[in-house]
């Protein structure tokens, strides 16, 4: 494999997790599941600088707005200029990613990706609000990125993790909304299931059990590949079976058979 | 933080990390179903409880409703129980603040305001209501202080809908269930938004273009929303233009000879509204007089009235007169909250009866509920002013002696009187005694009428100041209603208790209690029969029955009385089951037969009528229909048993188009409909304490059209100044936003009761259901300072 690789992928994952940071520190941690650290959110949009917020100029909803044509003549840009409204303008990534690469995680990165899962998610297996605006009335937008998940020098969109499902909204609400005043309500005492930090494994080295329902987790590649957080990337990309080595748990997934293997009777041994 | 979290250069080479489990990994969470506390679709969720607490909610897999799917209040559900200011200790009012006082003397104050005046009590009940609650507050009221003061909230939800069915069918509820949304070709929403409201179910709907199939989409509606996105029409008619459109499919029906024949000839007659005398079985017309009544709604007067183009009135006539489509109508509250809500539901009934869309999977006429147990407590157990369980009703004195022999209770125990419905009842409440106010004392469980009564001030607020009126109030929270409550008492909800709801597809749902209620909180079944028993204990002699025991006399298996009036010895038996096991000698008399309650705890809901067969328990799709109902005899490929004819035969109704009770005019220039949003449930009390809702939608808002705005010089954001007739609040704009009003139209949700729209809501009410229409109060709006 080539040598400058990793290179290219360390500088990368900077990028990312210095800017997921920076954005981090704004934002503060706003999940139930740490309410420690709910307090701090600014005023404003406490979304990156790549996003578009409702302006004076914005007649609909948050998604960025095209003008319309006899408002071209006297558009004032302004800000505007800075607006990418297309995903292929976006700066790419400094390297392609490399599916032979061999990955290492570490704890703390692991520790760092749960937590920026956390962020905008009740409990384990609640569907992730969304931290961006969203067009109020049409869900086909979301599949744009999220159909097949993308990558850019300063974003991981993942794919979604379950079947093409139409009405996305019906499950994912807007984090904050940026329509409404925003708030930071917390008068709520509900502590949410935590997610697991791994699955169960027989011995070291074993592959280990997916601790988690694979209902709605069907591509795992959508937090497990190269557009979700290092800490949770799987370290083999290049495997595409992931359920020949990792089983999955039938209590988990609600299969109903039986909780516990039922045998023959044993012989009769006469003492 | 971003240091520490460097990622390290990989090389090849190295060994696969091993990350050790940890002790969060969900290994002791304890999975178990329930049906989601919010809407009448009735999902099936699974809750995961760890140490005492929900942590996890699951869509579950197994239940037919949902497939394993929820919509984002379903996934919440669980956080609803852990809001901070949860009430947790029975409260009475001194002055301005309450005291905390013990159960044994709130149960002592109720009892005294009970005995004092039984005739000026009344009980204020639910959709919410668990089958077994409404069942018990049922038999208190009018098995036991011979009262029919007991109404629910779903009066202002879905009494047209009940209406509706009885005028049609002489019978309630829907024939068809949600198995019709997996086969329509066509479906028609009229006045409803199930994307936000019923998400799942519609869902079940436009997931299968996903898989390929093809489903037209039709929404009849006022105003854009996501649900008009996914449709192929959308078909903008102004207020009560329902009346006229169903009237201009029947009228194209007939003329073009393109209704069934056969379906009609067999099984359908003819009626037209009894103006000397209105009832629910109107007149019988001859099929030419029922054609002249329709001759005036041609297309083009549909059109006028409707605002709907003629076109699409004949787009419509041409859908229903294809045999070969199924055809599915889904509708909710735009045709219930509706002053003619009795009238369009007979009418949407009446143009799939003639058209023969009726009785066949994916043809049906189906409407939905907004609570979890409307369905199933308050029109299957009857905790209505007129109703007792199983489709009686006081006035009937059969029904009132089956009832007396049912409870054992002496005869003539039963008022043959109809108590006071809702508005009545809340009407009477606020109004002095002096000035001929009959009602002193209200009990409200779980619900909030002090955001949900249209024209709150005058049908709530006026309470206010009225020493002699007592407001007693169940809840989970502090809310609008416990504003004004003199007692607040403390209530275990959803989980913290066992239950059992039915559906909007007359699916019958049990769940066991699985964690414990906060403090002193406690079961509102309980509070109810607490109360019965002070009162037996005192000797009020409603409280006992032929053979004097306590009206809810349960005992173990070797005889002996268990005093489940004591809330340490409420669980030493499962009073539910208790409830439900008499209640179902009520079912069998109107062929909504239930199975024994042990049946549910294996399934995940079944769907009534359930008849045993060869020891199998078998749940009914579709009513009516041969081959499905095991009520239709064989041969009769239809039937309807339950014919207020008498003749196996439905009737279908002309109804005239009539104005709505408000219509804008110089004064009040814009209509202005209320209603529900995606992330909250009805008045906001529970989902309004969920993060994840609330921040994705905070607070109360005015849509409005561009054009309208501009106007009024307002912008997106302003704060605006809405004033009706009866009251006026001030809120921010919201334009282009989450649904779209056409111009002269305005739309306010009513979840946030910082909010209260219905300061500013009409409360004309359907002659027939006795329903307010929250969709069409007159208004006018002006740019706030």
């Amino acid at each position: 494999m080539s040598t400058n690789r990793p290179i290219g992928f360390w500088g990368m994952s900077m990028l990312v997790i210095v800017s997921i940071a920076i954005v981090g520190y704004f934002v503060g941690i706003q999940s139930p599941m740490n309410p420690v650290t709910r307090n701090g959110l600014p005023a404003a949009s406490p979304l990156g600088s790549h996003f578009s917020t409702s302006g004076e100029n914005s007649g609909t909803s948050g998604a960025i707005p095209a003008p319309t044509y006899s408002q071209l003549a006297n558009m004032d840009w302004g800000a505007a200029n800075r607006r990418k409204t297309s995903l292929t303008d976006l700066p790419k990534p400094p390297t392609v990613f490399d599916p032979n690469q061999t990955l290492t995680i570490t704890p703390q990165q692991k520790d760092f990706a749960l937590a920026m899962r956390d962020r905008n998610r009740a409990f384990n297996g609640a569907p992730p609000t969304v931290p961006h605006p969203i067009d109020q009335m049409s869900a086909e937008s979301c599949m744009a990125c999220h159909g097949e998940g993308v990558q850019t020098e300063s974003l991981r969109i993942s794919k979604m993790s379950h079947q093409f499902l139409t009405n996305c909204t019906q499950c994912h609400v807007e984090s904050i909304s940026q329509n409404l005043t925003p708030v930071e309500f917390a008068e709520s005492t509900f502590v949410g299931l935590p997610a697991p930090s791994g699955g169960l494994t027989a011995y070291a080295g074993a592959p280990p059990q997916i601790p988690h329902s694979t209902w709605m987790r069907v591509n795992c590649t959508s937090c497990h590949g190269f557009t979700g957080q290092v800490g949770l990337q799987t370290t083999h990309p290049w495997r595409q079976n992931c359920q020949q080595c990792h089983a999955p748990t039938s209590a988990l997934d609600q299969i109903q058979l039986e909780t516990e293997p039922r045998f023959l009777d044993p012989p009769n041994i006469d003492q | 933080m971003a240091m520490a979290t460097a990622a390290a250069a990989g090389s090849t080479g190295m060994s696969l990390p091993v990350l050790s489990a940890s002790e969060t990994d969900g290994a002791d969470v304890a999975w178990n179903k329930a049906p989601c506390r919010f809407c009448g679709t009735g999902c099936h969720v699974q809750v995961g409880v760890q140490d005492g607490k929900v942590v996890a909610i699951a869509g579950d897999k197994n239940a037919e409703v949902n497939k394993g799917l929820l919509c984002v209040k379903g996934y919440h559900v669980g956080g609803i129980l852990y809001g901070k200011d949860r009430l947790t200790q029975p409260l009475l009012r001194r002055g301005e603040s309450y005291e905390p006082i013990s159960w044994a003397a709130a149960i002592d104050i109720i009892a005294d305001r009970i005995e004092a005046a039984p005739e000026r009590f009344a009980f204020y009940g639910s959709g919410q209501w668990t089958i077994p609650e409404g069942y018990a507050a049922q038999k208190f009221m009018k098995g036991g202080l011979s009262n029919n003061h007991i109404d629910p909230n779903a009066r202002l939800c879905m009494a047209s809908a009940v209406t509706g069915f009885l005028a049609t069918y002489g019978v309630d509820e829907p024939a068809g269930c949600y198995d019709d949304l997996d086969q329509c070709d066509v479906l028609i929403m009229w006045g409803n938004n199930p994307a936000e409201m019923h998400p799942v179910l519609f869902s079940r709907v436009v997931d299968r273009r996903s898989r390929g199939e093809k489903v037209t989409l039709i929404d009849i509606g006022t105003r854009r929303t996501r649900t008009t996105e996914h449709c192929q029409h959308y078909l903008e008619m102004k207020g009560h233009g329902d009346l006229a459109i169903a009237n201009g499919i029947a009228h194209l029906l007939i003329k073009n000879d393109i209704y069934d024949h056969e379906f009609v000839n067999s099984f359908c007659n003819f009626k037209a509204p009894d103006d000397t005398n209105p009832n629910l079985n109107g007149r019988s017309l001859q099929f030419d007089e029922y054609v002249a009544l329709l001759e005036p709604y041609t297309p083009e007067y549909v059109e006028e009235v409707s605002g709907v183009p003629a076109d699409q009135i004949r787009m419509l006539a041409d859908l229903f007169g294809n045999r070969n489509l199924k055809i599915t109508s889904l509708w909710c509250m735009g045709m219930n909250q509706h002053t003619r809500g009795t009238a369009i539901n007979t009418m949407v009934h009446g143009i799939h009866l003639l058209s023969g869309h009726f009785g066949k999977p994916g043809d049906a006429p189906t409407s939905l509920t907004g609570q979890p147990s409307a369905c199933g407590t308050v029109r299957e157990v009857g905790t209505l002013a007129h109703a007792l369980p199983g489709g009686r009703v006081v006035a009937n004195e059969e029904h009132r002696q089956q009832s007396e022999e049912i409870w054992n209770v002496p005869p003539g125990r039963i008022n043959p009187k109809p108590g006071f419905h809702t508005v009545q009842m809340w009407e009477s409440f606020c109004t002095p005694k002096a000035e001929g106010g009959e009602i002193d004392t209200i009990w409200v469980q779980v619900t909030n009428p002090g955001q949900t009564l249209p024209n709150l001030n005058k049908l709530f607020n006026a309470k206010e100041g009225q020493d002699e009126k007592f407001l007693i109030v169940s809840d989970v929270y502090p809310t609008a209603t416990t504003r004004l409550a003199d007692l607040i008492l403390p209530s275990a909800m959803w989980v913290e208790k066992n239950g059992v709801f039915g559906n909007s597809e007359r699916r019958t749902q049990q769940w066991f209690k699985m964690v414990e209620p906060p403090g002193e909180a406690r079961d509102d079944c309980w509070q109810t029969i607490a109360v019965a028993r002070r009162l037996f204990e005192r000797g009020v002699e409603g409280m006992q029955d032929r053979d004097g025991k306590f009206l809810f006399h349960i005992e173990d298996d070797a005889g002996k009385e268990i005093p489940t009036w004591q809330w340490e010895h409420y669980y030493d038996t499962n009073v539910d089951e208790h409830l439900f096991e008499e209640y179902r000698k009520f079912t069998r008399l109107k062929h909504k037969d239930l199975a024994p309650y042990a049946e549910y705890v294996k399934a995940r809901g079944l769907r009534w009528p359930v008849v045993e067969n060869n020891g199998q328990w078998l749940e009914t799709r579709f009513r009516f229909s041969e081959g499905f109902d095991p009520y239709v005899s064989a041969g009769k490929k239809i039937q309807f048993y339950h014919s207020s004819t008498h003749d196996d035969r439905a009737q279908i109704w002309f109804n005239p188009w009539i104005a709505p009770a408000e219509v804008p005019d110089e004064e009040y220039p814009l209509m202005l409909c209320t209603g529900r949003v995606l992330e909250h449930w009805h008045t906001g009390t529970m989902t309004r304490r969920v993060p994840e809702l609330s921040r994705a939608m905070p607070g109360a808002y005015i849509e409005m059209n561009p054009s309208d705005a501009a106007d009024a010089g307002i912008r997106n954001g302003d704060q605006v100044r809405v004033e009706s007739r009866r009251g006026a609040l001030t809120m921010v704009a919201w334009i282009e936003g989450r649904g779209k009003p056409p111009k002269g139209t305005v739309f306010v949700p009513f979840f946030d009761e910082t909010i209260l729209i219905n300061d500013l809501t009409l409360d004309a009410i359907d002659p027939f259901s006795k329903q307010p229409d929250y969709k069409k109060s007159a208004v006018r709006i002006r740019k706030a300072n």
